[in-house]
Protein backbone atom coordinates (compact mmCIF):
# COMPACT_ATOMS: atom_id res chain seq x y z
CA UNK A 1 0.00 0.00 0.00
CA UNK A 2 1.30 3.25 -0.85
CA UNK A 3 1.13 6.21 1.32
CA UNK A 4 -0.14 9.44 0.01
CA UNK A 5 2.71 10.82 1.95
CA UNK A 6 6.00 9.12 0.47
CA UNK A 7 7.36 6.90 -1.96
CA UNK A 8 7.73 4.26 0.63
CA UNK A 9 5.91 0.67 0.50
CA UNK A 10 4.75 -0.60 3.74
CA UNK A 11 4.07 -4.56 3.29
CA UNK A 12 2.70 -6.05 6.29
CA UNK A 13 0.30 -9.50 6.50
CA UNK A 14 -1.38 -7.51 8.05
CA UNK A 15 -1.49 -4.48 5.15
CA UNK A 16 -4.61 -6.11 3.47
CA UNK A 17 -6.54 -6.95 6.29
CA UNK A 18 -6.62 -3.80 8.11
CA UNK A 19 -7.71 -0.81 5.54
CA UNK A 20 -6.53 2.53 6.28
CA UNK A 21 -9.87 3.68 4.99
CA UNK A 22 -11.45 2.56 8.26
CA UNK A 23 -10.03 3.36 11.52
CA UNK A 24 -11.52 1.64 14.14
CA UNK A 25 -11.16 4.47 16.48
CA UNK A 26 -11.70 7.25 13.94
CA UNK A 27 -14.98 5.65 12.32
CA UNK A 28 -14.53 7.47 9.17
CA UNK A 29 -14.42 6.59 5.65
CA UNK A 30 -11.98 9.45 4.19
CA UNK A 31 -9.82 7.76 1.68
CA UNK A 32 -6.99 10.52 2.44
CA UNK A 33 -6.68 8.58 5.85
CA UNK A 34 -3.25 9.96 6.48
CA UNK A 35 -4.07 13.83 5.73
CA UNK A 36 -5.56 14.62 9.10
CA UNK A 37 -7.62 17.85 8.39
CA UNK A 38 -10.39 15.36 6.54
CA UNK A 39 -10.32 14.02 10.04
CA UNK A 40 -10.91 16.97 11.40
CA UNK A 41 -14.37 17.29 9.27
CA UNK A 42 -15.97 14.59 10.50
CA UNK A 43 -17.75 15.25 13.65
CA UNK A 44 -16.60 12.25 15.17
CA UNK A 45 -13.16 13.35 15.26
CA UNK A 46 -14.56 16.88 16.58
CA UNK A 47 -15.80 15.17 19.46
CA UNK A 48 -12.81 13.47 19.61
CA UNK A 49 -10.50 16.74 19.61
CA UNK A 50 -12.79 18.44 22.15
CA UNK A 51 -11.77 16.01 24.13
CA UNK A 52 -7.77 16.07 24.19
CA UNK A 53 -7.29 20.19 23.05
CA UNK A 54 -10.26 21.68 25.63
CA UNK A 55 -7.74 21.10 28.21
CA UNK A 56 -5.74 24.34 27.09
CA UNK A 57 -6.89 27.67 28.50
CA UNK A 58 -7.85 30.49 26.73
CA UNK A 59 -4.93 32.59 25.04
CA UNK A 60 -2.40 31.78 22.11
CA UNK A 61 0.40 29.82 23.21
CA UNK A 62 3.85 30.93 21.64
CA UNK A 63 5.89 29.11 19.48
CA UNK A 64 9.45 28.34 20.53
CA UNK A 65 11.52 31.31 19.63
CA UNK A 66 15.06 31.47 21.23
CA UNK A 67 15.08 35.15 19.73
CA UNK A 68 17.94 37.06 19.32
CA UNK A 69 21.44 37.33 21.01
CA UNK A 70 19.73 36.57 24.26
CA UNK A 71 19.54 32.97 23.58
CA UNK A 72 16.41 33.22 25.64
CA UNK A 73 14.26 30.59 27.28
CA UNK A 74 11.42 29.19 25.13
CA UNK A 75 7.97 29.75 26.99
CA UNK A 76 5.65 27.21 28.55
CA UNK A 77 2.65 26.26 27.01
CA UNK A 78 -0.03 28.71 28.66
CA UNK A 79 -1.86 26.30 31.23
CA UNK A 80 1.20 24.55 32.35
CA UNK A 81 3.75 25.15 34.54
CA UNK A 82 6.98 22.83 34.21
CA UNK A 83 5.59 20.99 37.56
CA UNK A 84 2.38 19.73 36.37
CA UNK A 85 4.76 19.05 32.51
CA UNK A 86 7.29 16.93 34.50
CA UNK A 87 4.52 15.33 36.18
CA UNK A 88 2.75 14.61 33.23
CA UNK A 89 5.88 13.46 31.14
CA UNK A 90 7.08 11.12 34.13
CA UNK A 91 3.27 9.96 34.05
CA UNK A 92 2.81 9.04 30.57
CA UNK A 93 5.77 7.38 30.55
CA UNK A 94 4.80 5.52 32.99
CA UNK A 95 2.07 4.17 31.89
CA UNK A 96 3.03 3.72 27.82
CA UNK A 97 6.41 2.43 27.67
CA UNK A 98 5.02 -0.75 28.75
CA UNK A 99 3.18 -1.16 25.43
CA UNK A 100 5.86 0.41 24.14
CA UNK A 101 8.14 -1.97 24.19
CA UNK A 102 5.83 -4.97 23.64
CA UNK A 103 5.36 -4.20 20.58
CA UNK A 104 8.14 -1.45 19.37
CA UNK A 105 10.91 -3.35 21.85
CA UNK A 106 13.43 -0.92 23.53
CA UNK A 107 14.26 1.57 21.21
CA UNK A 108 11.84 4.75 22.00
CA UNK A 109 12.97 6.72 19.10
CA UNK A 110 12.74 6.92 15.25
CA UNK A 111 13.86 4.57 12.49
CA UNK A 112 16.33 5.90 10.33
CA UNK A 113 14.89 4.61 7.05
CA UNK A 114 17.07 4.71 3.27
CA UNK A 115 15.26 6.73 0.76
CA UNK A 116 12.88 4.52 -1.62
CA UNK A 117 13.06 1.58 -0.01
CA UNK A 118 10.60 -1.21 1.01
CA UNK A 119 9.76 -1.49 4.06
CA UNK A 120 8.32 -4.11 6.20
CA UNK A 121 7.69 -4.34 9.88
CA UNK A 122 10.37 -5.95 11.14
CA UNK A 123 12.76 -3.40 9.38
CA UNK A 124 12.27 -1.05 12.36
CA UNK A 125 13.78 -2.23 15.21
CA UNK A 126 17.16 -2.17 12.32
CA UNK A 127 16.34 0.91 11.48
CA UNK A 128 16.06 2.11 15.03
CA UNK A 129 19.51 1.09 15.18
CA UNK A 130 21.02 2.52 12.34
CA UNK A 131 19.49 5.69 13.98
CA UNK A 132 22.06 5.24 16.40
CA UNK A 133 24.66 4.36 13.89
CA UNK A 134 23.65 7.48 11.38
CA UNK A 135 24.25 9.78 14.98
CA UNK A 136 27.46 8.39 15.88
CA UNK A 137 28.55 8.94 12.15
CA UNK A 138 27.39 12.39 11.58
CA UNK A 139 29.42 13.45 14.71
CA UNK A 140 32.21 11.32 14.20
CA UNK A 141 32.55 9.57 17.30
CA UNK A 142 35.41 7.51 16.63
CA UNK A 143 35.63 3.57 17.04
CA UNK A 144 39.02 3.97 17.73
CA UNK A 145 40.19 2.13 21.22
CA UNK A 146 42.25 4.86 22.41
CA UNK A 147 39.62 7.48 21.70
CA UNK A 148 36.04 6.14 21.91
CA UNK A 149 33.95 7.45 24.81
CA UNK A 150 34.80 5.68 28.12
CA UNK A 151 31.99 7.05 29.62
CA UNK A 152 28.18 7.96 28.32
CA UNK A 153 25.09 9.76 29.63
CA UNK A 154 22.04 9.37 27.70
CA UNK A 155 19.52 11.98 28.94
CA UNK A 156 16.19 11.15 28.88
CA UNK A 157 16.75 7.65 28.03
CA UNK A 158 13.62 6.05 27.66
CA UNK A 159 14.02 1.99 28.99
CA UNK A 160 17.47 2.45 28.01
CA UNK A 161 17.98 1.21 24.43
CA UNK A 162 20.39 3.59 23.69
CA UNK A 163 22.37 3.50 26.95
CA UNK A 164 22.86 -0.55 26.56
CA UNK A 165 23.86 -0.13 22.73
CA UNK A 166 26.39 2.41 23.10
CA UNK A 167 27.80 0.59 26.27
CA UNK A 168 27.68 -2.47 24.37
CA UNK A 169 29.64 -1.12 21.51
CA UNK A 170 32.16 1.05 23.11
CA UNK A 171 32.80 -0.95 26.28
CA UNK A 172 32.33 1.93 27.82
CA UNK A 173 29.69 3.14 31.22
CA UNK A 174 26.96 4.83 30.48
CA UNK A 175 24.37 6.67 33.21
CA UNK A 176 20.54 7.20 32.15
CA UNK A 177 18.02 9.60 33.23
CA UNK A 178 14.82 9.30 32.99
CA UNK A 179 11.66 11.24 34.99
CA UNK A 180 9.88 8.00 34.87
CA UNK A 181 10.50 5.83 37.33
CA UNK A 182 8.75 2.49 35.78
CA UNK A 183 11.19 3.34 32.75
CA UNK A 184 14.11 3.50 35.16
CA UNK A 185 13.03 0.16 36.80
CA UNK A 186 12.56 -1.79 33.69
CA UNK A 187 15.73 -0.02 31.78
CA UNK A 188 17.73 -1.47 34.99
CA UNK A 189 16.38 -4.75 34.67
CA UNK A 190 16.37 -5.03 30.92
CA UNK A 191 20.28 -4.09 31.06
CA UNK A 192 20.83 -6.56 34.25
CA UNK A 193 19.33 -9.14 32.04
CA UNK A 194 21.65 -8.42 29.45
CA UNK A 195 24.27 -8.47 31.28
CA UNK A 196 25.41 -4.94 31.76
CA UNK A 197 24.22 -4.88 35.27
CA UNK A 198 28.09 -3.59 36.15
CA UNK A 199 28.36 -0.56 33.92
CA UNK A 200 24.85 0.52 32.37
CA UNK A 201 22.92 2.24 35.38
CA UNK A 202 20.06 4.20 35.38
CA UNK A 203 18.25 6.84 37.75
CA UNK A 204 15.55 9.21 37.90
CA UNK A 205 16.30 12.76 37.44
CA UNK A 206 15.74 16.20 35.46
CA UNK A 207 17.66 16.65 32.29
CA UNK A 208 17.23 20.31 33.71
CA UNK A 209 19.15 19.70 36.45
CA UNK A 210 21.50 16.41 35.97
CA UNK A 211 22.62 14.97 39.13
CA UNK A 212 26.34 14.84 37.69
CA UNK A 213 29.54 17.12 38.61
CA UNK A 214 31.04 19.37 35.53
CA UNK A 215 32.91 17.11 33.13
CA UNK A 216 32.32 12.99 33.37
CA UNK A 217 31.12 12.51 30.52
CA UNK A 218 33.41 11.55 27.20
CA UNK A 219 30.23 10.96 24.89
CA UNK A 220 26.69 13.18 25.82
CA UNK A 221 23.87 11.44 24.12
CA UNK A 222 19.99 12.83 23.94
CA UNK A 223 18.28 10.97 21.71
CA UNK A 224 13.95 12.17 20.74
CA UNK A 225 14.52 13.58 24.69
CA UNK A 226 15.00 17.45 24.00
CA UNK A 227 11.49 17.90 22.42
CA UNK A 228 10.29 17.37 26.26
CA UNK A 229 12.67 20.07 27.74
CA UNK A 230 10.85 23.38 28.45
CA UNK A 231 13.55 25.46 29.42
CA UNK A 232 16.08 24.86 25.79
CA UNK A 233 19.14 26.66 27.04
CA UNK A 234 19.23 25.40 30.52
CA UNK A 235 19.10 21.94 28.78
CA UNK A 236 21.85 22.57 26.71
CA UNK A 237 23.78 24.06 29.10
CA UNK A 238 23.17 20.96 31.16
CA UNK A 239 24.50 19.08 27.67
CA UNK A 240 27.24 21.21 28.24
CA UNK A 241 28.07 21.04 31.76
CA UNK A 242 28.62 17.22 32.13
CA UNK A 243 30.62 16.96 29.26
CA UNK A 244 34.16 16.49 29.79
CA UNK A 245 36.62 18.11 27.70
CA UNK A 246 36.99 17.15 24.19
CA UNK A 247 33.57 15.40 24.56
CA UNK A 248 30.97 14.76 21.70
CA UNK A 249 27.70 16.01 22.60
CA UNK A 250 24.60 14.35 20.24
CA UNK A 251 21.03 15.78 20.15
CA UNK A 252 18.69 14.36 18.27
CA UNK A 253 15.46 15.67 18.42
CA UNK A 254 12.28 17.28 16.93
CA UNK A 255 12.42 20.75 15.99
CA UNK A 256 9.82 22.60 14.03
CA UNK A 257 11.09 24.51 10.53
CA UNK A 258 13.31 27.57 10.40
CA UNK A 259 11.93 30.79 10.46
CA UNK A 260 12.55 33.05 7.45
CA UNK A 261 14.14 36.15 8.41
CA UNK A 262 10.82 38.00 8.18
CA UNK A 263 9.07 35.72 10.45
CA UNK A 264 8.81 36.14 13.96
CA UNK A 265 6.73 33.15 14.79
CA UNK A 266 5.20 30.17 13.04
CA UNK A 267 1.98 30.85 11.51
CA UNK A 268 -1.50 30.91 13.21
CA UNK A 269 -2.55 27.32 11.71
CA UNK A 270 1.18 25.80 12.22
CA UNK A 271 1.24 26.50 16.15
CA UNK A 272 -1.95 25.27 16.07
CA UNK A 273 -1.14 22.17 14.98
CA UNK A 274 1.79 22.04 16.96
CA UNK A 275 -0.38 22.78 20.34
CA UNK A 276 -2.43 19.80 19.82
CA UNK A 277 0.16 17.77 19.41
CA UNK A 278 1.92 19.36 22.38
CA UNK A 279 -0.74 18.86 24.44
CA UNK A 280 -1.14 14.87 24.17
CA UNK A 281 2.28 14.13 24.32
CA UNK A 282 3.67 16.76 27.10
CA UNK A 283 5.72 18.82 25.04
CA UNK A 284 6.25 22.33 25.77
CA UNK A 285 7.10 25.08 22.92
CA UNK A 286 9.10 23.97 20.32
CA UNK A 287 11.74 25.46 18.35
CA UNK A 288 13.63 25.17 15.27
CA UNK A 289 17.37 23.77 14.91
CA UNK A 290 18.83 26.95 14.25
CA UNK A 291 17.48 28.08 18.25
CA UNK A 292 19.98 25.11 19.35
CA UNK A 293 23.05 25.71 16.90
CA UNK A 294 22.92 29.22 18.00
CA UNK A 295 22.46 27.53 21.91
CA UNK A 296 25.40 25.53 21.00
CA UNK A 297 27.05 28.52 19.44
CA UNK A 298 26.60 30.80 22.46
CA UNK A 299 28.41 28.13 24.82
CA UNK A 300 31.26 28.08 23.05
CA UNK A 301 30.95 24.51 21.95
CA UNK A 302 32.75 23.50 18.29
CA UNK A 303 32.73 21.74 15.32
CA UNK A 304 28.77 22.44 15.49
CA UNK A 305 26.87 20.79 12.68
CA UNK A 306 23.01 20.30 12.22
CA UNK A 307 21.12 18.18 9.52
CA UNK A 308 17.70 17.88 8.82
CA UNK A 309 16.70 14.06 8.57
CA UNK A 310 12.91 14.45 8.23
CA UNK A 311 13.29 12.38 4.57
CA UNK A 312 14.36 9.52 6.47
CA UNK A 313 12.25 8.78 9.04
CA UNK A 314 9.26 9.17 6.83
CA UNK A 315 7.55 5.94 7.24
CA UNK A 316 8.32 5.60 10.89
CA UNK A 317 4.28 7.33 12.07
CA UNK A 318 2.72 5.20 9.34
CA UNK A 319 4.50 2.53 10.38
CA UNK A 320 3.23 3.58 14.48
CA UNK A 321 -0.38 4.22 13.35
CA UNK A 322 -0.49 0.69 12.01
CA UNK A 323 0.74 -1.70 14.66
CA UNK A 324 -1.89 0.42 16.61
CA UNK A 325 -4.36 -1.08 14.20
CA UNK A 326 -3.50 -4.57 15.32
CA UNK A 327 -5.01 -6.67 17.44
CA UNK A 328 -2.06 -6.99 19.54
CA UNK A 329 -1.94 -3.06 19.46
CA UNK A 330 -5.49 -2.22 20.19
CA UNK A 331 -5.88 -4.48 23.41
CA UNK A 332 -2.62 -3.16 24.67
CA UNK A 333 -3.39 0.70 23.96
CA UNK A 334 -7.10 0.04 25.61
CA UNK A 335 -5.68 -1.71 28.35
CA UNK A 336 -2.63 1.15 28.83
CA UNK A 337 -4.66 3.84 29.74
CA UNK A 338 -6.41 7.45 28.81
CA UNK A 339 -2.51 9.70 28.37
CA UNK A 340 -1.58 6.42 25.85
CA UNK A 341 -4.58 6.82 24.37
CA UNK A 342 -4.48 10.75 23.74
CA UNK A 343 -0.71 10.21 22.47
CA UNK A 344 -1.86 7.55 20.02
CA UNK A 345 -5.17 9.77 18.50
CA UNK A 346 -2.56 11.94 17.66
CA UNK A 347 -0.15 10.80 15.75
CA UNK A 348 -1.91 11.48 12.27
CA UNK A 349 -1.18 15.01 13.55
CA UNK A 350 2.90 13.91 13.64
CA UNK A 351 2.73 12.48 9.78
CA UNK A 352 0.75 16.23 9.44
CA UNK A 353 3.46 17.87 10.67
CA UNK A 354 6.20 16.43 9.22
CA UNK A 355 4.55 16.92 5.53
CA UNK A 356 3.61 20.64 6.21
CA UNK A 357 7.54 20.78 6.43
CA UNK A 358 6.63 22.58 9.82
CA UNK A 359 7.83 19.36 11.84
CA UNK A 360 11.96 18.77 11.19
CA UNK A 361 13.86 15.70 12.38
CA UNK A 362 16.96 17.50 13.43
CA UNK A 363 20.44 15.99 14.42
CA UNK A 364 22.54 18.40 16.24
CA UNK A 365 26.28 17.52 17.18
CA UNK A 366 29.05 19.59 18.37
CA UNK A 367 32.31 18.92 20.72
CA UNK A 368 33.33 20.78 24.06
CA UNK A 369 36.85 22.55 23.37
CA UNK A 370 39.73 19.84 24.73
CA UNK A 371 41.17 22.48 26.84
CA UNK B 1 22.94 1.48 42.94
CA UNK B 2 26.58 0.54 42.45
CA UNK B 3 29.09 3.10 43.76
CA UNK B 4 30.30 3.12 39.91
CA UNK B 5 27.10 5.33 39.95
CA UNK B 6 27.53 7.18 43.14
CA UNK B 7 30.76 7.77 41.88
CA UNK B 8 29.74 9.93 38.63
CA UNK B 9 26.34 11.45 41.11
CA UNK B 10 26.24 14.60 42.93
CA UNK B 11 24.17 17.49 44.70
CA UNK B 12 23.74 20.44 42.01
CA UNK B 13 20.90 21.94 44.32
CA UNK B 14 21.46 25.89 43.83
CA UNK B 15 23.63 27.30 46.04
CA UNK B 16 25.22 24.22 47.14
CA UNK B 17 29.26 24.64 45.46
CA UNK B 18 30.03 21.17 47.60
CA UNK B 19 27.60 18.76 46.63
CA UNK B 20 29.76 16.27 45.71
CA UNK B 21 30.40 13.31 46.79
CA UNK B 22 27.33 12.22 48.30
CA UNK B 23 27.01 10.59 52.01
CA UNK B 24 25.70 7.23 51.73
CA UNK B 25 23.08 6.04 54.52
CA UNK B 26 22.73 2.59 53.80
CA UNK B 27 19.47 0.33 54.75
CA UNK B 28 19.71 -2.72 52.26
CA UNK B 29 22.84 -3.70 50.90
CA UNK B 30 23.40 -6.85 48.52
CA UNK B 31 26.34 -7.96 46.93
CA UNK B 32 26.39 -9.76 43.61
CA UNK B 33 29.26 -11.73 41.81
CA UNK B 34 30.95 -9.81 38.92
CA UNK B 35 33.26 -11.37 36.81
CA UNK B 36 36.75 -9.33 36.90
CA UNK B 37 36.84 -7.29 33.59
CA UNK B 38 40.49 -6.09 33.68
CA UNK B 39 39.92 -4.06 30.29
CA UNK B 40 36.98 -2.22 31.29
CA UNK B 41 38.27 -1.43 35.02
CA UNK B 42 41.32 -0.29 33.23
CA UNK B 43 39.08 2.13 31.09
CA UNK B 44 36.85 3.77 33.79
CA UNK B 45 39.38 3.98 36.06
CA UNK B 46 40.61 7.50 35.10
CA UNK B 47 37.23 8.71 35.33
CA UNK B 48 36.80 7.75 38.66
CA UNK B 49 37.13 10.13 42.02
CA UNK B 50 38.86 7.11 43.37
CA UNK B 51 39.03 8.59 47.17
CA UNK B 52 35.00 8.62 47.11
CA UNK B 53 34.78 5.73 46.22
CA UNK B 54 37.02 4.21 49.10
CA UNK B 55 34.92 6.22 51.47
CA UNK B 56 31.76 5.12 49.52
CA UNK B 57 32.85 1.70 49.59
CA UNK B 58 33.70 1.61 53.83
CA UNK B 59 30.27 3.06 54.03
CA UNK B 60 29.02 0.16 52.68
CA UNK B 61 30.88 -2.11 55.02
CA UNK B 62 33.94 -3.02 52.53
CA UNK B 63 37.44 -1.36 54.11
CA UNK B 64 40.02 -3.15 51.74
CA UNK B 65 40.63 -0.90 49.31
CA UNK B 66 43.71 1.03 49.44
CA UNK B 67 43.81 4.89 50.53
CA UNK B 68 45.35 5.39 47.10
CA UNK B 69 45.93 3.93 43.71
CA UNK B 70 47.35 4.56 40.51
CA UNK B 71 47.20 3.46 36.95
CA UNK B 72 50.49 0.85 38.03
CA UNK B 73 47.54 -1.05 40.81
CA UNK B 74 45.75 -2.29 37.96
CA UNK B 75 48.27 -4.88 36.91
CA UNK B 76 48.08 -5.97 40.31
CA UNK B 77 45.21 -8.72 40.42
CA UNK B 78 44.68 -8.75 44.37
CA UNK B 79 43.98 -4.89 43.66
CA UNK B 80 41.35 -5.08 40.70
CA UNK B 81 39.69 -7.76 42.83
CA UNK B 82 39.27 -5.49 45.40
CA UNK B 83 38.43 -2.73 42.83
CA UNK B 84 36.12 -5.04 41.05
CA UNK B 85 34.19 -5.74 44.46
CA UNK B 86 33.49 -2.42 45.47
CA UNK B 87 32.92 -0.63 42.11
CA UNK B 88 30.93 -3.08 40.89
CA UNK B 89 29.97 -6.14 42.95
CA UNK B 90 28.20 -4.11 46.20
CA UNK B 91 24.94 -2.44 45.14
CA UNK B 92 22.78 -0.15 47.92
CA UNK B 93 19.59 -0.94 47.33
CA UNK B 94 17.62 0.97 49.55
CA UNK B 95 18.60 3.76 51.48
CA UNK B 96 19.79 7.52 50.92
CA UNK B 97 22.28 9.78 49.40
CA UNK B 98 23.01 12.90 51.25
CA UNK B 99 24.17 15.95 49.92
CA UNK B 100 26.95 16.73 52.22
CA UNK B 101 26.50 20.37 52.24
CA UNK B 102 22.57 21.14 53.06
CA UNK B 103 21.61 17.97 54.07
CA UNK B 104 19.26 17.06 51.80
CA UNK B 105 18.50 13.42 50.87
CA UNK B 106 18.12 11.15 47.82
CA UNK B 107 16.26 8.42 48.49
CA UNK B 108 17.24 5.01 46.73
CA UNK B 109 14.56 2.41 46.33
CA UNK B 110 15.38 -0.95 44.46
CA UNK B 111 18.22 0.24 43.73
CA UNK B 112 17.09 3.44 41.65
CA UNK B 113 18.05 6.77 43.11
CA UNK B 114 15.26 9.61 42.70
CA UNK B 115 17.83 12.33 42.19
CA UNK B 116 14.84 14.66 41.24
CA UNK B 117 15.10 18.56 42.47
CA UNK B 118 12.54 20.38 44.21
CA UNK B 119 11.23 23.37 42.53
CA UNK B 120 12.55 26.04 44.83
CA UNK B 121 16.19 23.92 44.51
CA UNK B 122 16.72 24.65 40.89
Amino acid sequence: MTTAATSFTITTPAATAISYNRGILFNQSSRSHLRSHHYLRTSTHRKLEHLFVGRRREGKTRAGSVGGESAGVVEMMEGRTTEELKKGIAELYDESSGVWEDIWGEHMHHGYYPQDGVVSLDDHRDAQIRMIEEALRFAGVSDDPNKRPRSIVDVGCGIGGSSRYLAKKYGASCQGITLSPVQAQRAQALADAQGLADRVRFQVADALAQPFPDGKFDLVWSMESGEHMPDKKKFVSELDRVAAPGATIIIVTWCHRDLSPSEETLRPEEKRLLDKICDSYYLPDWCSTTDYVKLLQSLSLQDIKSADWSQYVAPFWPAVIQSVFTWKGLTSLLRSGWKTIRGALVMPLMIEGYKKDLIKFAVITCRKPAS
Amino acid sequence: MKLLTHNMLSSNIKGVTAGYPLLIEPQIITTTEVPINPNFLRHIFPKLDYSALVAAAKTLGFSDLPETAGVSDLEDEGFLKRFNHALLELKLEAGALVCPESGRRFMVSKGIPNMLLHEDEV
